[in-house]
């Protein structure tokens, strides 16, 4: 419940990326009033700006780190967005430290004249290394989708892909995971034989169709149910997940589904060949 | 590369409107924050002074958010239910835009000499962050519930996932 409300599933939009809209721009505003104390004579008023901007910041970033934390903790381990969200992490708090230690160099002088130069310079460390880790967060929502339309999805998305090779087929089936493991309602993600794919239980049954939506190949192991219907995270596409068939665009393409039985207490899924 | 290609970020790899729109949408409430603590009487005039920098500092780069996201709403289907949010996104923001300048015109001259802020300026901060909360979750909504701008600069890269994992892709368009 408290997961879910730091993913901001209440309100139909994650948390962090809102959130961080304050320190991003006060940071940088905190570094234009002290050029400001620098190169014009504005005197005490813009130090103290510059002062309360900062604090104000640091403020923000900290209560930003919270869903942020959640919001990376469930992205999927083998997902190519995890390493860049470890790295956006890593300078996130890099930048605050810096700003931290700016802020306290800013309260022990804060009636001169112009920001110390050391201040100034965590400052314009800290705008550097935070524009590359805004940068990374943008790529992580625009580029790779993370956390777009996952407000709609009511179970946990799977946390990695479950990888079976070609050793592991039995005349033509591939046992993945136990039965166990795929209650009602929920998804796994699993790569056979080199095809990459969704097994979905749907009211008691079992389905496997490819992972990827055909439109801008979302993520559909992380969409959401409607009765038979799988809806794309990404923009909203559906497809029937007994044929495979598109039942609502922007898809206009069906998907490829694979045949699945259960043998022994095992989920097992035929490779397509 | 076309100028909407351009202004939606191609040369970037990531929209530019959503990135610069982090500027006005802190700097705003932040203004608001100021003013309050102001009228409560801490900070006094270098605090009225860090508002005022805040509303010049968002209009300013309010002002470079407006063609960007004009670009990115352009390749929304008519169709598509984000196509009209837009319109009330750009709309309200429009209105905030106003409101925040004419917030600006109001403190200059002697305003920028006192140490609390006045009742208008402080009720117009009000006003324009309680529009820019609805603004904001709009333009937030096309992103997370629609995906406006979602893969559409990466979309190749995620089409060689799929043909990799042997997914069904449509033909690739020339």
């Amino acid at each position: 419940m408290i997961k879910a409300l730091l993913q901001g599933k209440p309100f139909g939009h994650p948390l962090h990326p809102l959130l961080v809209h304050l320190p991003i721009g006060l940071f940088i505003l905190s570094l234009l009033l002290d050029l400001g104390t620098l190169l014009f004579d504005g005197g005490n008023d813009l130090v103290r700006g510059a002062f309360y901007t900062m604090l104000f910041g640091v403020i923000m970033a900290l209560v930003a780190a919270v869903p942020g934390l959640v919001d990376r903790a469930d992205i999927r381990e083998d997902h190519p967005a995890r390493p860049t969200a470890n790295t956006h992490l890593v300078l996130n708090l890099t930048a605050v430290g810096l700003y931290g230690v700016s802020l306290v160099l800013r309260y022990l002088d804060l009636d001169a004249e112009a920001t110390g130069l050391i201040a100034f310079l965590l400052s314009l460390v800290g705008a550097a290394i935070l524009s590359y880790s805004g940068y990374l967060g943008g790529t992580m929502v625009y580029g790779d989708g993370i956390a777009v339309g996952r407000h709609r999805r009511k179970s946990e998305t799977p946390g990695l892909t479950i990888r079976v090779g070609p050793a592991e087929v039995r005349s033509g089936y591939a046992p993945v995971a136990e039965v166990g493991r795929l209650p009602e309602g929920a998804t796994l993600r699993a790569e056979v034989n080199g095809q990459v794919m969704t097994i979905a239980n749907v009211g008691g049954d079992y389905y496997a169709f490819q992972e990827f939506c055909t439109h801008r190949f979302g993520p559909l192991s992380e969409g959401h149910f409607e009765d038979h219907q799988i809806m794309c995270p990404w923009h909203g596409s559906c497809f029937d997940v007994r044929s495979g068939k598109v039942t609502q665009g922007p898809a206009k393409v069906d998907l490829k589904t694979y045949p699945v039985m259960v043998e022994a207490g095992w989920v097992c899924v035929g490779d397509g060949e | 590369m076309s100028l909407k290609e351009f202004l939606q970020g191609a040369w970037l790899g990531h929209p530019i409107h959503t990135a610069l729109v982090h500027i006005p949408t802190a700097l705003w409430p932040a203004a608001l924050v100021f003013d309050v603590l102001t009228v409560l009487g801490i900070g006094g005039n270098p605090m009225v002074r860090t508002s005022y920098y805040c509303i010049l500092a968002g209009l300013v780069v309010s002002l470079l958010a407006v063609p960007t996201g004009l670009a990115d709403w352009w390749d929304i289907k008519p169709e598509k239910p984000a196509r009209k949010l837009g319109l009330y996104h750009l709309g309200l923001n429009v209105v905030i835009v106003v409101i925040e300048a004419v917030n600006l015109y109001l403190r200059l001259g002697d305003e920028l000499e006192a140490t609390a802020v006045g009742a208008t300026p402080l009720l117009l901060s009000v006003l324009a962050v309680g529009l820019l909360l609805v603004a904001g979750y709009l333009g937030g909504r096309m992103v997370y519930h629609y995906g406006t701008s979602v893969a559409r600069l990466s979309k190749d890269k995620w089409r060689r996932m799929a043909e990799a994992g042997g997914a069904n892709v449509p033909e690739e368009k020339s």
